[in-house]
C-alpha cells in the first residue's frame, strides 16, 4: 500500500507538520524506513515527542485519495450542529449545491444514516445540537463518526480514544476495524497496541526503534521505551 | 539591577513604559498646536442658548413634526437598503480581497465618507432615495469587504484539514470556513446596521427626508422641544434594536423597506452623461473639444491653485482638529471608563453611566457638532467637543464590557486602589489600541464636518458644490480620501497595532 524510504521530516511551528527544512524548524523524523501493506492493522507507538503525528500527517497526505484522517486537532466546527460536523466527511460525495442547501435544510437520507451512525458510537445527543456544548469525549466521538462518514478505505487516528473510557474504547475500535480495510493508528494505550493490533511501530526521538513485523516484541521492550525517554 | 541602584538614585534606572511615552505624546502634540488652532467661543451668550435648550429638553414635544412617520421609516428603510446592498456587494468582495487592487480601491472607496457620497450622487439623481441608499451602501461595501476578509482570515484552518481533499472548492469553503465564522458575520453586520441608521439620519442635513432634515430645522429655527423630542426617538430606535429587529425578521424589514420606500424617479439620462462628461471634468477637458484642444498649463495652472488655496489648508486644518480630537477622545474615555465602571460604583450608579453611554454614543458626531455649534459658534470648539463625546463614548463602552468582566482581586485593598493597580494597568493597552482605530474614523469624520462651516476639507468641498465647481469637488474628495487612506497605513506603522478592523466602524 505505501513504502517510505529514509524519511526525513521537519516540523515548523508556525506551518505546522511537514514543514520544508528551514532555519526555525525542526528535524522530528530521521531516517525513516518502513512498509505498510495493505489490510494491516497497524499501531504506531512512542513516548510524547516521538514524532508520532508528523509521521502519521506525512502517511495521511501520501495516503489521501482514499484515507480518512482522524486527527487530534478535531477540527469541528463549533457553529455547526453534531449532524452538520458529521455530514463534512460526505462532502466529496456530492455536488456543491447539494452541500448547500443541506446546510439549511438536511436531507432525510443523510439525516438517517448519520443518526445510525451516532447510535452505533454511543453519542445519544440530539442532531441539531452545536458541537461547542458538548462534552471533550463527545467531541471525540463526533470526529471520529466524521471520519467513518467518509466511508474510506483506510482509517488513519491519531489517539482518537483519549478521552474515552477502556471498555468503549475497546467497542469503537472494533467498529473502525470492522468498516476499515486498513487501519493506521497512533494509540497511548500499550495494551491495547499489543492485543488488538496487527503490528505495532515504535518510535523514539524521531527514529524508528522496532517494528513487531520483523521482530517479535514483548511487553519489556515497550515498557523500556517510554522509560528510556521518561529519564532522558 | 538591585545592586546597581546603590550608588546613584533607584529612579534613574526606571524607564518609562511604552504607552505611558503614547499617552504622553498625544497630549505633547495637542499642546504644541493648540496655540494654531481656532478654539474660542463665538456666541455672545452661550448660557441663554443653553437654557433654552435644557427647557427644549425637558420639555420634549413628539407631535411637532408633521411628517415624523414618514422621516423614521425612510431613517430606517435607507439604513436597511443600504446595508442589504453592502452586504451583497461587500460579500463577494471579501474573497478576492487579499488582491492589492481590490483592497486599494476598497480603501479608496471606504475613505470617502457617507455624505460626500451623497453629495455627489445629489448632483445625478437628485433628492431620489437613489442617492440614501448608494450613499450607505458605496462605503459600507467596502468596509464589509475587509472587515469580513479579516474575520475569515482569524478563523482556524483546521476544519479544512480534515475535511476530504476530493471535495469541491464551494462546499470546503461554507462548511470548514463560513460556518465557522457565521455568528462574527452576523454580529458585524448587526453592528454595522447600528452604523447605517446614524449616517442615514445624517444625509437629512444634506437634504434627504431623513430623522436628520427635522432635527436640523427644528434646531435651527430654535423650535429645542422639537428638536429633542426627535433625538429622543432617535436614541430610543438605536438603543431598541435588538427588540425590533430580530434576525427572523430581516427578510420581513427588507420586504417592507422596499415597498414604503417613497417612488424613485426616473433618472434624466441626459443628466447623468452631462455630469459624467462635462460637470466633473476640469474645465481644461471640459471645453476642449478633441485631445489636442486641451490646454495643459491651463489644466496645470486650476489643480496648483485648487491644491494650493484649498486642499492644503483645509488638510492642515483637519489634521490639526483630528489631532486635537483625539487628545480630548482620551480624556472623555478615561472619565466616562472611570464613571461607569462596578469596580469604583456601587451598581445602581454605574447605570447612570451606562445611560450616558449609549446615548453619547448613540447622537452622531455630525448632530452632536451641530449641537455644540449652535452653543458655541462656528469655531473648532463644537467639533473637537462632538467627536470627544462620541469617540469616547464607543471607547469607555467597549471598555467597561471588558473591565467589568474582570473578577475583583482576592486582596483586600480598597476600590480606588485596585482600579489603579489592577484594572486600568489590565486594559489600558487595548484601550489605547481602541483609541488609535478610532482616529481613522476620527479624521474621516472631521473631514465632513466642513459642511457645518468648520474650515476643513469638506468645507471647501461643500462650498465647491454649492458653487457647481463639480470638478473642484471631486479633486478635493480624492484628496480627503487620500489623506484618510495615509493616515490610516501611517498609524498602524507607527504603533504597530496589529491588524485587526472589528473595532472599526
Amino acid at each position: 500500500m505505501i513504502t517510505i524510504d529514509n524519511l526525513n521530516l521537519h516540523y515548523d511551528k508556525k506551518s505546522g507538520h511537514n514543514a520544508e527544512k528551514n532555519a526555525a524548524s525542526t528535524q522530528v523524523i530521521f531516517d525513516l524506513s518502513l512498509t505498510i501493506n495493505e489490510g494491516e492493522k497497524v499501531a504506531i507507538i512512542g513516548p510524547s515527542g516521538a514524532g508520532k503525528s508528523t509521521l502519521l500527517y506525512h502517511l495521511y497526505k501520501s495516503l489521501q485519495t482514499n484515507a480518512a484522517l482522524c486527527s487530534q486537532r478535531q477540527g469541528l466546527v463549533d457553529n455547526l450542529s453534531i449532524y452538520h460536523n458529521i455530514f463534512m466527511g460526505a462532502l466529496a460525495r456530492h455536488h456543491w449545491l447539494f452541500n448547500l442547501v443541506n446546510l439549511i435544510r438536511p436531507f432525510k437520507q443523510d439525516l438517517r444514516d448519520i443518526t445510525s451512525l451516532c447510535q452505533w458510537l454511543e453519542l445519544d445527543q440530539p442532531m441539531t445540537k452545536k458541537v461547542d456544548k458538548l462534552s471533550g469525549g463527545q467531541r471525540q466521538r463526533v470526529t471520529l463518526a466524521r471520519a467513518l462518514y467518509q466511508q474510506q478505505a483506510i482509517f488513519i487516528g491519531d489517539e482518537p480514544f483519549s478521552a474515552l473510557d477502556p471498555l468503549m474504547t475497546s467497542r469503537l475500535l472494533d467498529t473502525v476495524f470492522s468498516l476499515h480495510k486498513s487501519v493506521i493508528m497512533v494509540v497511548h494505550d500499550r495494551a491495547m497496541a499489543m492485543n488488538s493490533f496487527d503490528r505495532i511501530i515504535a518510535l523514539d526521538k524521531g527514529r524508528l526503534v522496532f517494528d513487531s513485523k520483523h521482530q517479535s516484541v514483548d511487553q519489556q521492550q515497550i515498557t523500556a521505551l517510554y522509560q528510556t525517554s521518561a529519564v532522558a | 539591577m538591585q545592586q546597581k541602584c546603590d550608588t546613584q538614585s533607584p529612579l534613574a534606572y526606571w524607564k518609562i513604559g511604552y504607552w505611558q511615552k503614547v499617552t504622553l505624546s498625544i497630549w505633547l502634540i495637542a499642546l504644541v498646536i493648540l496655540p494654531f488652532s481656532d478654539i474660542e467661543i463665538v456666541n455672545f451668550d452661550p448660557f441663554l442658548e443653553l437654557k433654552l435648550m435644557v427647557t427644549g429638553l425637558i420639555s420634549p414635544d413628539f407631535f411637532a413634526t408633521e411628517y415624523l412617520f414618514q422621516a423614521i421609516i425612510q431613517t430606517i428603510n435607507f439604513a436597511i437598503i443600504g446595508v442589504f446592498c453592502g452586504l451583497v456587494l461587500g460579500a463577494p468582495l471579501a474573497l478576492i480581497y487579499q488582491n492589492p487592487i481590490v483592497s486599494s480601491c476598497c480603501a479608496f472607496l471606504r475613505a470617502i465618507h457617507e455624505i460626500f457620497w451623497a453629495l455627489l450622487f445629489l448632483q445625478v439623481f437628485g433628492l431620489s432615495p437613489l442617492t440614501g441608499i448608494l450613499a450607505i451602501a458605496i462605503p459600507f461595501a467596502a468596509t464589509f469587504a475587509r472587515v469580513f476578509h479579516d474575520i475569515i482570515n482569524q478563523s482556524s484552518d483546521s476544519p479544512l484539514e480534515s475535511i476530504d481533499n476530493r471535495a469541491d472548492i464551494i462546499s470546503r469553503f461554507s462548511y470548514g470556513k463560513i460556518a465557522q465564522v457565521m455568528p462574527q458575520l452576523m454580529a458585524y453586520t448587526r453592528y454595522r446596521f447600528e452604523c447605517a441608521l446614524r449616517s442615514s439620519a445624517v444625509l437629512g442635513f444634506i437634504g434627504m427626508p431623513t430623522l436628520g432634515f427635522y432635527m436640523e430645522t427644528a434646531f435651527r429655527q430654535g423650535n429645542y422641544s422639537e428638536g429633542a423630542a426627535l433625538l429622543i426617538i432617535f436614541i430610543a430606535i438605536i438603543g431598541t434594536i435588538r427588540y425590533w429587529c430580530p434576525a427572523k425578521l430581516i427578510g420581513f424589514y427588507l420586504i417592507i423597506a422596499c415597498i414604503t420606500l417613497v417612488d424613485i424617479p426616473a433618472i434624466d439620462s441626459s443628466l447623468l452623461l452631462r455630469f459624467i462628461s462635462q460637470d466633473i471634468l476640469p474645465p481644461a477637458f471640459a471645453n476642449a473639444a478633441t485631445l489636442a484642444d486641451i490646454q495643459w498649463s491651463s489644466l496645470y495652472h486650476w489643480l496648483s491653485s485648487l491644491l494650493s488655496t484649498q486642499a492644503m489648508p483645509g488638510a492642515i486644518t483637519t489634521i490639526t482638529l483630528a489631532l486635537l480630537a483625539l487628545t480630548t477622545t482620551h480624556f472623555v474615555t478615561l472619565s466616562a471608563h472611570a464613571m461607569t465602571s462596578k469596580h469604583l460604583w456601587p451598581t445602581p450608579l454605574t447605570w447612570l453611566g451606562q445611560l450616558t453611554l449609549l446615548v453619547g454614543r448613540s447622537i452622531p458626531e455630525y448632530i452632536l457638532a451641530f449641537i455644540f455649534l449652535m452653543l458655541l459658534g462656528p469655531s473648532m470648539l463644537p467639533a473637537v467637543i462632538a467627536l470627544a463625546i462620541h469617540n469616547g463614548c464607543v471607547i469607555a463602552y467597549l471598555s467597561v464590557k471588558q473591565s467589568n468582566n474582570f473578577p475583583p482581586q482576592q486582596m483586600h485593598i480598597n476600590k480606588l486602589n485596585q482600579f489603579s493597580y489592577h484594572i486600568m494597568p489590565s486594559i489600558y493597552p487595548n484601550m489605547m489600541a481602541l483609541l488609535f482605530y478610532r482616529f481613522e474614523i476620527i479624521v474621516r469624520e472631521t473631514a465632513v464636518f466642513g459642511i457645518l462651516g468648520v474650515m476643513t476639507l469638506g468645507f471647501y468641498i461643500d462650498s465647491n458644490f454649492s458653487e457647481i465647481r463639480y470638478s473642484n469637488a471631486l479633486v478635493l474628495i480624492t484628496c480627503t480620501a487620500l489623506l484618510n487612506v495615509a493616515i490610516d497605513i501611517i498609524s498602524r506603522r507607527l504603533l504597530a497595532l496589529p491588524q485587526t478592523s472589528q473595532a472599526s466602524c
